[in-house]
């Protein structure tokens, strides 16, 4: 059985994208960790840009399933966390750039 | 760790009505302005008419609507009954209707009107409670939730006791009972309610964080206080409780306007679209409304002041603020509603594309001149400058009205 790789994990979540700002929840710096067993079991950390967004169930969602089409991948848990808080700090430098900061 | 389902977001199909019927409501009291004299005198009951048409027409019904999607994300729980809002919609349409054309045509039919509107907004603010009960949480924005709901039960509870008055039935001091209604549902609900919820969709939308919220808190409690001194001098005549009130309620915008400051130094999304545009306008428009209502207590004959400070409020913060918010709040309904499931599976439409850039900057700038030349126009009684300035608040309410249809009409095929 093939190793799953952060990289590969990483690269299925990039495919998320946020329609509100219109970044890929990567590159905004939702995702804080990736963490994958023996067996393929993904584990997803991730934060929301706010607290009270309506999409929450919904992001959360989609990064599921975008990992899941990885073949190799055994099953996945997608884990929204607050602390800590995001911010844009947290996000690439192409963002930061587009966003003008 | 919480969850909000989609399950917790209400269908589009209960929503969309409210901002339909709050668009055709906005378009019809601009309309309405056009058949005004500058002469008039706040107590008239056409005036009163011309009120209820904005506030419960466009304010309140846009507001319930939003409330419906928005009561889930700030309380971080799905509704109690969301399919409470059924009932809430006709009844508060066919209540304003009845009020409005009491006003203007016939007072008998405001306390049928009347009872309409009360039993719509007892069963939106029962199924509001009950939502809150569900939650834990304990956040600025759901204190404003709890106090606003208290002082809509409040204010639309005295309200109905002047439609009883009026219709004949009672017989109250009206006066003393229109200040005690017009500070509970204004100040106490509308206010409160926009501080609420500002303070979610404006870090949300502008990606704002780590700012100090202590002056939205004082800016809340000293508005109920403010509020509770205004209603309770205004049914005892204690004139000077009711101007502690009157000068309370300017410390509390004072705050507010602190807060929306500390929140716009740190946002982080600096684009200039209809919505941002749309804000800056609304808040200046609070601060001229603070201004002249200041100007207007220390030297109280000059009513010009007062109106000019009315107008502010209600075309520049109320409409705008509003306004502004539905060119993110409908795409979002609609991009939830026709392409949430599509996400990984093909390519779906970013929120900005989903709302007509010309219509919307039409909106804006006819309502803008409209704003500005209408509240010079009353501000220096010139009949002809406030008709010429609401000739264009109209054209640019039918604007706002073909940006909606145009929002709601997206992807429609698909579904």
């Amino acid at each position: 059985m093939a190793k799953v790789t952060k990289e590969e994990v990483y690269d299925a979540i990039r495919t998320v994208i946020d329609p509100e700002v219109g970044f890929n929840v990567v590159d905004l710096g939702l995702i804080y960790d990736v963490d994958i067993d023996d067996k393929n079991s993904v584990h997803v950390k991730m934060t929301l840009s706010t607290r009270g967004c309506p999409l929450h169930q919904m992001m959360q969602e989609w990064v599921k399933e975008a990992v899941e089409k990885i073949p190799a991948v055994k099953d996945v848990v997608v884990e929204i966390v607050w602390d800590p808080p995001w911010n844009i700090s947290m996000a690439s430098e192409n963002v930061k750039k587009a966003l003008g900061v | 760790m919480f969850n909000i389902s989609k399950d917790f977001a209400p269908p589009f199909k209960l929503i969309a009505p409210f901002f339909i019927s709050g668009a055709i409501f906005y378009i019809l009291s601009s309309l309405a302005l056009l058949f005004f004299k500058i002469d008039f005198d706040y107590m008239q009951l056409n005036i009163a008419g011309w009120i209820h048409l904005f506030l419960l027409g466009f304010v309140m019904t846009i507001i319930f609507g939003a409330m419906a999607q928005l009561v889930p994300v700030i309380l971080e729980t799905g509704h109690f009954s969301v399919d409470f809002y059924y009932i809430i919609f006709p009844l508060l349409l066919i209540g304003t209707i009845l009020m409005v054309f009491g006003f203007w045509f016939n007072p008998i039919l405001l306390s049928f009107g009347g009872i309409l509107v009360l039993s719509s907004m007892l069963i939106f603010a029962t199924e509001v409670f009950l939502t809150i009960k569900k939650s834990s949480l304990k956040t600025f924005s759901t204190k404003a939730i709890k106090v606003s709901n208290i002082f809509l039960l409040i204010g639309i509870l005295i309200g109905f006791l002047i439609s009883l008055t009026i219709s004949g039935f009672l017989g109250f001091d009206i006066e003393s009972l229109i200040k005690a209604h017009i500070y509970a549902v204004v100040g106490g609900y509308i206010m409160i309610t926009i501080m609420g919820i500002t303070l979610i969709l404006l870090p949300m939308f502008g990606l704002a964080h780590g700012f100090d919220e202590k002056p939205i808190n004082k800016a809340m409690n000293i508005m109920i206080i403010s509020i509770v001194f205004v209603i309770i001098g205004s049914f005892l005549d204690l004139k000077i409780l009711m101007e502690l009130g009157y000068i309370g309620s300017f410390i509390a915008v004072i705050f507010y306007l602190y807060q929306i400051y500390l929140i716009q130094k740190v946002r982080m999304r600096k684009e200039s679209d209809i919505w941002s545009k749309s804000m800056v306008v609304a808040f200046v428009s609070l601060i001229v409304s603070a201004i002249l209502g200041f100007f207007y207590l220390l030297s109280t004959d000059f009513r010009s002041l007062l109106y000019g400070s009315i107008w502010f409020l209600f075309i520049g913060f109320f409409a705008f603020l509003i306004n502004g918010h539905l060119y993110k709040i409908i795409p979002f309904l609609v991009w939830f509603h026709r392409y949430s499931e599509l996400v990984g599976k093909e390519k779906v439409p970013m929120l900005k594309d989903m709302y007509p850039k010309k219509e919307a900057d039409f909106e804006f700038y006819f309502s803008l001149f409209g704003l500005i030349v209408a509240g010079i126009g009353l501000l220096t009684k010139e009949e002809t400058l406030f008709k010429a300035g609401v000739s264009f608040l109209f054209i640019g309410s039918i604007f706002l009205g073909t940006s909606i249809k145009w929002m709601l009409n997206y992807g429609k095929n698909r579904s």
